[in-house]
């Protein structure tokens, strides 16, 4: 166990991870400024923001021998004995040279920067820096750049930290990003004809510390005090990165990582990072529809359910058989409902799964300790990153709720054989119109086959023009509930927009439908029963999903799903705090107040 | 000192002296034959560090000392010597690149044996191309001679020399930086630790060392480690190259023991200072080491009677003389620019003080200098390098110490270029100072603070894109 102190008091740290005095000194409390540190990539040191006064103590005698300089904190292991002081008159005289170095030759355009409210300048200006400094010479000003047709560089403010560098050799093994010129003209650039447009490029902006590296998507769109940050999953592929979902006024203006060691570390790829768009799609449905005289015409909510009810009550009434399809990109917590619902009407009800999107293979970033580094990368632990070629977020969510109602996962080709055999008077497809599945094709071939067809979706897909009650159901960001990724981690989204007008979420729709009483339906409540029912999620005791999600149990079961075992990098403890950069944390109300 | 004779100079007025067979007449490749047929690798590691030998790149690092530094269990060991050379006003490895490149072949070759190293890279300065071809020839005849190349002398040890040309940039020649270029990767030095000799070139043990230590080695092996220690003074043995350069009548590379004074080198070995002039100061070793005041130039110029001085150290031994017509801000612009130049960029200390220092001193220069920026300078450089922790190579260093000598040494000249040199048009502006203490453009232009007619307008604080480069 390693006993350090830090400013004169002693702490013990946990056992394990190698630290370095940034993070010893976080988990105890104390922040040490730091611009060109990140825990996946090397140290390199180049700031100079995180210097510390660091000594030994000698645990015979107990005396403390100091190193007579300054010594950057992000290259100080945290080691028994280890002395270290961050609040010295000589620290903080250090802080102020590095502010005011680093804002010698910067614009300032903090009314027009789209960092601002989230800037390492700005925050460390105000705590360590100071308002003034002695600087009147002409300035040196970098020009601005494109670096990818997504990613603008204002080479202008670029702090030299090396972040974005240090991703595109270390991480992404792509190397398009190097600092080209010396000294004051230092420049970050790409190779003409060769820009940052690997599958993780937008990574950089996240990384950059300061306004220069910015998306062009979100370029002058929002300031970023007024978005609410709300915690979801992305649902663009079976990884289900964590990612922050910013709204404001009732839109999303971007995603942001999470950071989440088991799944996406720091990271999200591009797709996932523009498909916060599918929540501001002004086609979205914006009505419930039911046909009347072979034209669907929209009705209010209460109708739209009512005949729902009305016509799979009548089918089973007159002894028809009714299937339910579960799409992959419902939440367990709907999957759930929507199985009670449809077995309670008839417990012949035949479930199966919707179709399952594929894009090509995975896609794996393997960091290893050596490839593109040259710092000092001691303190690194590599985790590889996947992007899936499963595109959907809940599979195996949503195929563990079927075995347990059905015993088997009824995959949606078979179903749509036997609803072409004319087996079903009813169907049921709840789903999100992300995949092309629905088209004119689907639904020429399903609709002359079933009597009455309730299709629960977003959009209106050629498959939902042709049913007989539309039911507007919620996009990702509308709805809270959880998704089991590829490694079978439970993870847990929350809402970050109200409904639309004129649709209700889905797992309202079957709370309705299941007629479970008054009262908003909580998806924590439905998650506690389904722990409760279903083994597999027994590990969800309560509804409680920890914040790094948890991997449910598997099945034992033949075919599919089973040996899902997880993979990737080293072990890591479930615990632990998620990191983020100070300056980018903000308390979650609006003009919240900098954690520092 | 007449009495010394010259050693790693011995060969370079002898007709065809840069020839394997003119080496190999005089004594060439005996050492090395001697170390690698009849002693142990560690015996060599032995003598040379009980030599007590110093690098003599500029760091004065023990030089057996280093090559222990290497793990015990390494697979693998490279050499990088150092032939960078870019410190300004230093010539000496060139001149033993050129005429007498076989001895300089047989240091890397024993060193290599010493170090279990079956690779060496020579980083040669870009400007170097005649040594470079001259190498080149060298190393093709000692490989042919069988002093390169595959079991060397029958002793089972290998060895392949590889010349590399650097790109032209200062940076690189220190040891990190050399081994990131050297790597393919910009010049960017590297944290410490890890060390070179832990994890350097390719991520594997390497060593670095300069031309002349190397050429020190051969001699050392064949003539022992008491020889060696019998010359110089306490702490720095052996014989050095000494540049001379600046205000003399000859410039001048001479081998002499150490410990000479700057005043020999100048009055004895370079014919005075020019002009009949005296002379203001010199720089002791390289800009990087700071200057001696007139009064300074009896000091031996070794490793440690030089910091009495507080300059930096040796450094490159290459002396520059300023005589007594030469301005001091001179002195400091032409150093402040080639530190600003050179500065690789990485640390925001070095990045940001040098182009501030050389800025600063260029309005000096120019007459519009403030006494007050003479205590920013002053302030600057005490906090610039890796002395006082800030900066992660020796560069900053060697941009600090001319301004924290020159303001020791040399302030009242400073004090009264700046009273006398007052241009108008090249003062800062009231609005500029007002800007730098916090008040917005716009209190300072309301509360009446005159933007001088001919001073450059305000946007010139921020001029246009990339407007400004040198
Ligand atoms: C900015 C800078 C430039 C340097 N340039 C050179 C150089 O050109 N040649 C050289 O031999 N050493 C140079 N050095 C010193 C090297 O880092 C290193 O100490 C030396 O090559 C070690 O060899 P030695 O122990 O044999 O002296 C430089 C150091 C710094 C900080
Ligand atoms: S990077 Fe930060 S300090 Fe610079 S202009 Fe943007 S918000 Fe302001
Ligand atoms: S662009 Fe941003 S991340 Fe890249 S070096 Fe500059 S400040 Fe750092
Ligand atoms: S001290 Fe200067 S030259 Fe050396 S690494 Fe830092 S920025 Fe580069
Ligand atoms: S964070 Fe330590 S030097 Fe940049």
């Amino acid at each position: 166990m390693a006993t350090i102190t830090i400013n004169g008091d002693a702490y013990t740290l946990p056992e394990g991870e190698k630290l370095n005095a940034i993070q010893a000194a976080k988990l105890c409390g104390v922040e040490i400024p730091y611009y060109c540190w990140h825990p996946a990539l090397s140290v390199v040191a180049n700031c100079r923001m995180c210097e510390i006064e660091v000594g030994a103590k000698d645990p015979a005698t107990g005396e403390i021998k100091m190193v007579p300089k300054l010594v950057p904190g992000c290259q100080t292991l945290a080691k028994d004995g280890v002395v270290i002081v961050t609040d010295s008159a000589k620290v903080q005289e250090h802080q102020r040279m590095i502010m005011e170095y680093l804002l010698l030759n910067h614009p300032l355009d903090c009314p027009v920067c789209d960092q601002a409210g989230e800037c390492g300048l700005q925050d460390y200006s105000y705590h360590f820096g100071q308002a003034t400094h002695r600087f009147v010479e002409e300035r040196t000003v970098n020009p601005r750049k494109d670096v990818s047709d997504a990613i603008q560089l204002n080479q202008d403010r670029c702090i030299m930290c090396t972040r974005c560098v240090r991703f595109t050799r270390e991480i992404t093994h792509t190397g398009e990003l190097h600092v080209m010129n010396r000294g004051n003209h230092a420049e970050i650039d790409v190779f003409p004809g060769v820009p940052v447009d690997n599958p993780l490029a937008g990574n950089v902006v996240d990384l950059c510390p300061v306004g220069a590296l910015l998306d062009k998507d979100f370029l002058h769109t929002q300031r970023v005090w007024f978005l609410s940050k709300h915690e979801s999953i992305c649902t663009r592929c079976a990884t289900g990165c964590n990612v922050s979902a910013e709204e404001n006024r009732g839109s999303l203006w971007r995603f942001k990582p999470r950071h989440n060691p088991h799944v996406n570390d720091y990271w999200i790829c591009d797709e996932g990072r523009a498909s916060y768009k599918e929540a501001n799609n002004p086609a979205l449905l914006a009505s419930m529809y039911v046909k009347k005289a072979g034209t669907p015409e929209p009705v209010a909510v209460d109708q739209a359910v009512a005949a729902t009810e009305r016509g799979l009550k009548d089918v089973v009434a007159r002894g028809g058989a009714v299937a339910g399809v579960l799409s992959p990109f419902l939440t367990v917590e709907e999957a759930y409902l929507m199985a009670r619902y449809l077995k309670s009407l008839s417990p012949q009800a035949v479930l199966a799964l919707g179709p399952v999107p594929v894009s090509g293979g995975d896609q794996t970033f393997a960091p290893d300790k050596t490839t593109g580094r040259t710092g000092d990368t001691s303190f690194v632990v590599p985790r590889p990153f996947t992007i899936r070629g499963e595109k959907c977020p809940n599979r195996i969510g949503v195929s563990e709720v079927l075995a347990h109602f059905e015993g088997e996962v009824i995959g949606w080709e078979s179903l749509l054989a036997r609803v072409q055999k004319g087996e079903f008077a009813a169907l049921y497809v709840a789903s999100d119109a992300l995949d092309p599945a629905f088209d004119e094709v689907a639904a020429g071939a399903i609709r002359p086959r079933v009597g009455f067809l309730v299709v629960q979706d977003t959009h209106a897909t050629p498959l939902a023009q042709v049913a007989d009650v539309v039911l507007a159901g919620a996009t990702f960001a509308e709805k809270a509930g959880s998704y089991v990724n590829a490694d079978r981690r439970l993870q847990y989204a929350e809402a970050a927009l109200p409904p639309r007008d004129g649709s209700l979420p889905d797992l309202d729709l079957f709370a309705i439908l299941l007629a479970r009483g008054a009262g908003p339906v909580r998806s924590r409540e439905v998650l506690a029963e389904v722990a409760e029912a279903i083994p597999a999620f027994g590990v969800a005791r309560g509804g409680v999903v920890p914040p790094f999600g948890v991997v449910i149990a598997t099945t034992p079961r033949e075919g599919a799903d089973a040996g899902g075992a997880a993979v990737g990098g080293p072990a890591v403890a479930e615990s632990g705090s998620r990191f983020s950069d100070p300056w980018t944390t903000v308390w979650r109300d609006h003009g919240g107040r900098k954690r520092i | 000192m007449s009495d010394f004779e010259p050693i790693l100079t011995r060969n370079w007025n002898v007709p065809d002296g840069d020839t394997l067979k003119v080496y190999e007449s005089r004594g060439g490749y005996q050492a090395s034959r001697k170390a690698l047929t009849t002693m142990d690798p560690d015996a060599v590691v032995g003598v040379v560090k009980d030599s007590e030998l110093r690098g003599r790149g500029g760091a004065g690092f023990p030089c057996g000392l280093k090559w222990t530094f290497l793990p015990k269990d390494r697979k693998e060991t490279l050499l990088c010597v150092n032939g960078d050379e870019s410190e300004p006003a230093t010539f000496n490895n060139r001149l033993l690149m050129e005429k007498d490149p076989h001895q300089f072949i047989e240091g890397i070759l024993i060193a290599c044996y010493a170090t279990r190293a079956s690779t060496a890279y020579v980083y040669l300065r870009f400007e170097y191309i005649k040594a470079y071809r001259i190498l080149e020839r060298a190393v093709a005849e000692a490989r042919a001679a069988g002093h390169l190349g595959k079991n060397i002398y029958g002793s089972g040890f290998n060895l392949e020399i590889w010349l590399h040309r650097g790109a032209g940039a200062y940076i690189c020649g220190e040891e990190t930086g050399l081994i990131e270029s050297l790597e393919g990767k910009r010049g960017w030095p590297r944290i410490k630790p890890p060390f070179p000799a832990i994890e350097g070139a390719f991520r594997k043990p390497t060593v670095v060392n300069n031309i002349e230590t190397l050429a020190c080695v051969p001699h050392i092996l064949e003539r022992g480690a008491a020889w060696f220690k019998s010359i110089g003074t306490p702490k720095s043995y052996g014989p050095k190259l000494y540049c001379v350069s600046g205000h003399v009548n000859k410039q001048v590379c001479v081998e002499l023991p150490l410990g000479v004074t700057a005043r020999e080198l100048i009055d004895v070995h370079a014919g005075g200072v020019w002009k009949g002039r005296k002379a203001k100061a010199a720089v002791p070793g390289g800009i990087s080491m700071g200057l001696l005041s007139a009064a300074e130039l009896d000091v031996k110029l070794d490793f440690e009677d030089i910091r009495k001085t507080g300059c930096l150290g040796l450094g490159t031994a290459a002396v520059t003389v300023l005589d007594d017509q030469t301005s001091i801000v001179d002195y400091l612009y032409n150093t402040s620019r080639f530190f600003a130049h050179e500065s690789c960029g990485q640390c925001t200390p070095c990045r940001e003080g040098t182009s501030w220092m050389y800025k600063t001193m260029k309005r000096i220069k120019s007459g519009g200098g403030r006494l007050e920026d003479l205590d920013i300078l002053q302030n600057m450089s005490n906090n610039l390098g890796i002395m006082p922790g800030t900066t992660i190579c020796g560069l900053a260093d060697g941009a600090a110490w001319p301004f924290k000598n020159a303001l020791a040494k040399f302030r009242p000249e400073i004090e009264e270029y700046i009273r006398t040199h007052q241009d108008p048009s090249r003062r800062i502006t009231p609005l500029q100072a007002a800007i730098a203490s916090g008040v917005s453009a716009d209190v300072a232009v309301r509360h009446s603070l005159t933007v001088l007619g001919s001073a450059p307008a305000p946007a010139a604080l921020h001029s246009a894109d990339g407007g400004n480069r040198p």
